[in-house]
């Protein structure tokens, strides 16, 4: 990268150089990742983890601007970077003593109830712990225009099935618009495509009218826009799942697109000795992409021949079946204790980093706003929509991709190809029966989580809701006092209410729910899934036109 | 399925909202027998786990802010009685007129709340700007404060609530729905649900949206309605904003919650009933956000978190049904409490449960009786300032 062209920014006060072009992440990563943030209750050190901008571990200010996601953002000359909600830094955050004060957390629900003359003051201390950044220094510029984009077909998703779909209904003669929250990749005739734009909420088709669906998008650098179309394909693909263990939100640990996303163009991975988690596809892609800094693959149940085969020519120990009991280290992560499951003693490994690349799980999020009917599928361990030959049962919805659970590409190129046939009317497309991912037994990460909560030893803090600081005790807690369903647990403890929206603790929480009220986790309930998918700014929507009329 | 312990209660409360428990909770602490609750949701499905949490006694009519102001008492006190902390923090109601005409209006309040005993300020321009930062005051006339009105925050009081009702042996069973009366004579001798009959002395209507659909079921003509209200919290941010700030002309409120969340809403158009469901609308988000960056244009690069919606269940008269219906004795209304039926619950609910143990209330039955939409020529003042 030596003379690439390069900006100069202002990080914290100091002049910094970084390759253009790059995220802040990526030109701050330096064999390990940066500490950028503290955790909202307790303050404990955070670094960037999910590497998508969902999480809340990488928010920095810029140019007055609060909570900017460092791992999306690309810096410009001049730009002037901060840190947020720590001091003095989020490294030496003097506030951190919350985290050691409070072992057990901090009762929020009812304590700081006496006496009640100290009410001002507890209010006024607990709410300077609240939020991450402060207030915009100024309004900022006026986003562009938002505009209406009519099209006969929206493909929300640049992945392979949203791209074969999209190519498919193209060549058919539709218009057809290919939106992509990252890339679109290559061209495709007869294809408008638009990068770096997310589909954010998509309500419910209109009845009668030419184009029923109004999604709403909004693209990198703030423009809104009004995608009215005819036929939605929904692909918006999945992403790497969470895993509970004390220490799970050290510095450190990252799922497998964070892996990705943080390591520099050409450069190395945010770590030097890496534990990977999983045993499937995904591990094996990071096997591939970073196989000289892992350390060793464990698992929580099986390894598949391609992950060994992979890990043995690298010389690379596997441990499947195997309890990941905790992650250690006073503030970054040092070693990892784990133990097989059902024998044996605990041991540990020296690592600097985890990387969870056990578990794809679909992005259900458009799904569920347009009202399609979705099913729990125990395989899956989560809620798929419910298919008829690529067909949701919103009429004008289809879906392709591993959001309806094809797992690898080959089959992801031909789901599209089947959704695509589908919305042209084109019947007897061989997608198969009402869902793709079969009901069975209980998801494998249920006896996980049952092997490892029995009788285990709680030291630390097991951060069952990292945006919001929810310990899974308080969870427990909840739940023996009779507070049950995850919609009331929700409100009761707070988890999935923070920046992520549940994607990174809901998941979990299902399954240590279900284990906790002894019913399957279908029975426990699911979050209601709320507009936006992604926090949207409000001057980006303020300047979307009023909708167009229905017919 | 949850069932009912017993076959025979003094009351059964159709609603496990703020209303009928707190209504619940003045029964008990009266001494009024068994009790049951029904609600085919789980606790905090309804609007009172939907709120925004605002507590005001800015009032047009005296006897709301008296209600009003006897429910501040209670949400202080609520820590102490009910273990569970709910955050009331006073920082004030902050109403903006924008018009001569509404500061008139405002004006008008003022001297109803000042009338009561409240320190409430009539603002200038430069009154309102004191209040709160960062507003842009284009299009500010003025407002009033008023500083013990504040912000809750809604889940613990239905936790609160919940748990002692419990202990005090009042049985609360959701997932059960209320599906009509059951009538001897005229009487109300219980409740058809679900779960199978109930026998209760008295049934209280505290349905919250769907009460009018309760009062249908019982096969009575029902003047309240139900009407999707929507609001949405942003990222949030560390404190800046104290009051809860209420805009007249467009019914745009919005405060900071202790979580550091901007919460508001905005009233937008949506037909009445409760068939069109609990969900967002683009045309809300794209009007909320404009309202909001309008009048505080530094969160213009701030995030909308997430937005949902409820339902208001609103009078003709901007004023909640408390007390017997005429039409059906032992049938009790504690329905159409708009949007404050939150914060006004401890207060209006005391008067509910007096109601059905036949003790006389302080309410004038012309503004507070389920009868007296029945009457066309009534002429009681109306509750005209509804929004926020
Ligand atoms: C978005 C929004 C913001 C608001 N903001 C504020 C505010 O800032 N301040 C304020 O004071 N108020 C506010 N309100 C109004 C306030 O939330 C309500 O007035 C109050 O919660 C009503 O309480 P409730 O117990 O009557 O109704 P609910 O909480 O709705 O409870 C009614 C219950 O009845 C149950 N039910 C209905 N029909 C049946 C049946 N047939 N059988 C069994 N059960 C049944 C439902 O499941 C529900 O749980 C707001 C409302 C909304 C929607």
């Amino acid at each position: 990268m030596g003379d690439a062209p390069r900006s100069t920014v202002r990080f914290r006060g100091r002049p910094l150089s970084l390759p253009r072009g790059a995220t802040l992440v990526q030109a701050l990563v330096r064999g390990r990742l940066p500490i950028l943030q503290r955790s909202i209750r307790y303050h404990r050190p955070r670094a960037p983890s999910c590497g998508t901008g969902a999480c809340s571990q990488c928010l920095v200010r810029v140019n007055g601007r609060p909570n900017v996601r460092a791992c999306l953002y690309r810096p410009a000359t001049d730009d002037v970077i901060r840190t947020e909600n720590a001091w003095p830094s989020p490294e030496f955050d003097l506030f951190g003593a919350l985290d050691a004060v409070f072992p057990r957390g901090l009762d929020t629900v009812h304590g700081f109830r006496r006496p009640a003359v100290f009410a001002p003051l507890y209010h006024r201390v607990i709410r300077r712990l609240a939020g991450f950044g402060r207030m915009a220094d100024t309004p900022g510029p006026t986003p562009p225009p938002g505009r209406t984009v009519p099209t006969d077909a929206l493909v929300v998703g640049a992945g392979p099935s949203g791209r074969a779909a999209a190519q498919h209904l193209a060549s058919a003669g539709r218009s057809t618009v290919l939106v992509d929250r990252g890339s679109t990749g290559d061209p495709l005739p007869g294809v408008t495509a638009y990068d770096t734009t997310t589909v954010v909420f998509l309500p419910p088709p209109l009845s009668g009218g030419e184009r029923p669906f109004r999604a709403i998008a909004v693209r990198d650098g703030g423009e809104a826009l009004r995608l009215a179309a005819r036929t939605v394909v929904v692909a918006t693909g999945g992403y790497d799942g969470p895993l509970l263990f004390p220490g799970n939100d050290r510095p450190g640990v990252m799922t497998a697109e964070g892996a990705l996303a943080f390591t520099p163009p050409g450069g190395d991975p945010p770590f030097r000795r890496a534990l990977l988690v999983g045993g499937g596809p995904r591990a094996a892609e990071l096997l591939d992409a970073a196989g000289a800094h892992i350390e060793a693959v464990v698992a929580p149940t099986q390894i598949a021949p391609t992950v060994v085969g992979r890990a043995s020519a690298l010389g690379i120990p596997l441990y499947p079946r195997t309890l990941l009991l905790a992650a250690k280290g006073r503030h970054r992560l040092r070693s990892v204790l784990l133990r097989r499951r059902g024998e044996g003693a605990p041991f540990s490994l020296e690592v600097d980093a985890v990387v969870l690349a056990h578990r794809r799980l679909p992005q259900p999020q458009l799904f569920f706003q347009a009202g399609a009917r979705m099913a729990w599928r125990s395989a899956g361990g989560a809620y798929f929509p419910v298919l008829t030959d690529g067909a949701t049962s919103v009429p004008g919805l289809f879906a392709c991709g591993t959001a309806v659970g094809h797992p690898d590409r080959a089959d992801a190129a031909a789901s599209g190809v089947a959704a695509a046939d589908a919305a042209l009317g084109r019947t007897g497309a061989p997608a198969g029966g009402p869902t793709l991912v079969p009901d069975g037994p209980p998801h494998e990460l249920e006896g996980y989580y049952r092997e490892l909560l029995d009788g285990a030893r709680r030291r630390g803090k097991w951060v069952l809701c990292p945006c919001e600081d929810v310990l899974l005790r308080e969870v427990e807690t909840a739940s023996r006092g009779g507070y049950r369903g995850i919609e009331v647990i929700k409100r009761f403890t707070g988890i999935g209410t923070g920046l992520c929206q549940g994607r990174y603790c809901l998941p979990d929480a299902l399954l240590l729910l279900a284990i906790l009220e002894g019913r399957p986790p279908s029975d426990v309930g699911y979050i209601t899934q709320r507009p936006p998918v992604v926090p949207v700014p409000l001057g980006a929507l303020a300047e979307l036109p009023d909708a167009p009329e229905a017919a | 399925m949850n069932r009912p312990a017993r076959g025979r209660y003094r009351v059964a409360i159709v609603g496990g909202g703020v209303v009928g428990l707190f209504t619940a909770y003045h029964l008990a602490r009266a001494g009024a027998g068994p009790i049951v609750v029904v609600d085919r949701g789980f606790l905090s499905s309804g609007a009172s786990g939907r709120n925004g949490g605002g507590v005001r006694q800015q009032w047009e009519t005296a006897a709301t802010v008296r209600l009003a102001r006897e429910s501040v008492a209670a949400w202080r006190r609520f820590g102490r009685e009910f273990g569970f902390n709910i955050w009331f923090r006073p920082g004030g109601y902050l109403f903006l007129a924008g018009t001569r005409d509404e500061l008139g209006r405002l004006a008008e309040v003022h001297r109803v709340v000042a009338g009561e005993g409240l320190p409430a300020e009539l603002l200038d321009r430069d009154g309102v700007a004191r209040h709160a930062d960062g507003l842009s005051l284009d299009g500010v006339v003025g407002g009033t404060f008023l500083r013990s009105d504040g912000t809750l925050y809604p889940f613990p009081v239905l936790w609160g609530l919940s748990e002692t009702l419990r202990s005090l042996g009042v049985e609360l069973l959701y997932g059960v729905e209320a599906t009509g009366l059951r009538l001897e004579d005229g009487r109300v001798t219980g409740l058809a649900t679900a779960a199978g009959p109930i026998e209760a002395a008295a049934v209280v209507n505290a349905a919250g949206g769907w009460s009018a659909e309760f009062t249908r079921r019982a096969g009575l003509v029902a003047f309240n309605e139900a009407r999707r209200h929507e609001i949405l919290a942003t990222e949030p941010l560390k404190p800046f904003l104290d009051p809860m700030v209420v805009r007249l002309s467009d019914g745009l409120y919005f405060s900071q919650t202790m979580r550091g969340e901007i919460v508001g809403g905005l009233t937008v158009p949506h037909p009445p009933g409760t068939a069109g469901g609990m969900s967002s609308s683009p045309e809300f988000l794209v009007r909320m956000a404009r309202a909001l960056t309008g009048l505080l244009p530094r969160v213009r690069g701030l995030g909308i978190l997430r937005a949902w919606s409820g339902y208001y269940d609103e009078n003709p008269d901007g004023l909640p049904s408390i007390g017997e219906d005429p039409r059906r004795p032992g049938l009790f209304h504690a329905n159409g409490f708009g949007g404050h039926g939150f914060m006004l619950a401890p207060a209006s609910t005391r008067r509910v449960a007096q109601a059905v143990l036949g003790e006389p209330t302080d309410l004038d039955p012309a503004q507070f009786h389920p009868g007296r939409f029945l009457d066309a020529h009534r002429a009681a003042p109306a509750e005209g300032l509804t929004l926020g």
